[in-house]
């Protein structure tokens, strides 16, 4: 994986993922750039705190692993993260960012894989994009060239 | 209350292009009910602008605030120092909101983060509806509560145009014939003999025809 491929961070609720990324990592199972971000619950998450991830933490491609949406723990609450995600691809839209560079994964609960493999779906998106702001795609639109 | 929605993010961008500092202001008013300006809105307009600025490879200082009102004096006088710190303020409350900032900091650019888009109600959680034109001349005594003049697109008095199909406006099809419902709810009154009251010709002069409308109260005056 190209070190200029950019970083993805995962906001994973506790019931999607049980384990925290240092172990997966030094498993080689999860790739060095992704960080994950527990919370209680997806529902939890705002729009603001989607783009502060791309704003402020350096995040080149963000996803929400929640719940299966008819099975979440806290009932709506990884269906309210999803509505969340579609807003903010808006805004990046707008922004002139590939709304691709964010998703929503209900995954099933306690099983690490499936995160996993959504982590692992993010870097590939952003091998094809390359990160925000790269000097590949300076013009400032942040789509690679 | 009064709706508003975001303006889209390029023609913000493109408002406070060479901007160093500014001030987000929100307002915990109607937009904060509408979802378009309150602290959560604020909170996502700030990470916003801060991206695109990220992405222009440009800098921006940023600071936020929410307001009670920004329609009131005294929710805005904290501010009157404050604003002279900033190179403008971004304001996230309605129209109102934004001319009354304006007047009160003759010194500050003030610009509108919303479009300010009609008096509505909240259907549910994320749609609203417009039910008043705010046009100062009500009606309602005599159409079963339900405006004619907001929730008929060519406003008309004396019941429906030749373009209502099936209780659905020619307009917009999605749209409910405004009459159509007149008709029913008065039917359901007993007061169907409403509909043959002709009202005369419209006087639009408090509808703001006459300029910019004012009120006010001796009694209530300091």
């Amino acid at each position: 994986m190209s070190n200029k491929t950019g970083k993805v961070i995962g906001f994973c609720c506790n019931y999607t993922i049980q384990v925290t990324e240092e172990p997966l990592k030094e498993a080689g199972i999860l790739p060095e750039q992704v960080e994950f971000k527990k919370l209680s619950c997806t529902g939890k998450l705002e729009v603001a705190s989607l783009l502060a991830a791309f704003s402020r933490q350096g995040a080149d491609a963000v996803f929400v692993a929640g719940c299966p949406e008819e099975e979440c723990h806290n009932f709506s609450g990884s269906r309210r993260a999803s509505k969340r995600v579609k807003y903010t691809k808006e805004i990046l839209s707008e922004l002139g960012i590939e709304p691709e560079r964010i998703e929503m994964f209900f995954v099933p609960r306690q099983e690490t894989e499936p995160v996993v493999k959504a982590a692992k779906e993010m870097l590939a998106r952003l091998e094809k994009l390359g990160p925000i702001g790269h000097k590949d795609n300076e013009d400032g639109s942040g789509k690679a060239a | 209350m009064i709706i508003a929605e975001r303006k889209p993010m390029p023609e913000i961008m493109e408002m406070i292009s060479g901007i160093k500092k500014l001030l987000i202001l929100g307002c915990r008013g109607c937009v904060a009910v509408c979802s378009a300006g309150g602290d959560k809105e604020v909170n996502i307009m700030v990470e916003a602008i801060t991206l695109g600025k990220r992405l222009k490879g440009e800098t921006i200082e940023i600071d936020q605030d929410v307001l009670v009102r920004q329609c009131d004096p005294e929710y805005l006088e904290p501010l009157k120092e404050k604003v002279k710190e900033y190179d403008a303020i971004l304001s996230m409350a309605c129209g109102v909101g934004v001319n009354f900032l304006a007047e009160q900091y003759t010194d500050t650019l003030v610009l509108p983060a919303l479009n300010t888009t009609f008096y509505g109600a909240n259907l549910s959680s994320g749609e609203w509806k417009e039910m008043c034109a705010g046009c100062g001349a009500c009606v309602l005594h005599l159409t079963g509560g339900l405006c004619p003049v907001a929730r008929c697109a060519k406003h008309l008095s004396n019941g429906p145009c030749g373009g209502s199909v099936n209780g659905r406006c020619e307009v917009d099809p999605n749209t409910p014939c405004v009459w159509q419902l007149i008709y029913d709810r008065l039917n359901k009154l007993n007061l169907a003999e409403n509909m043959r009251k002709i009202m005369p010709i419209r006087d639009w002069t408090p509808s703001g025809e006459g300029g910019p409308r004012r009120r006010v109260r001796e009694d209530l005056l300091p």
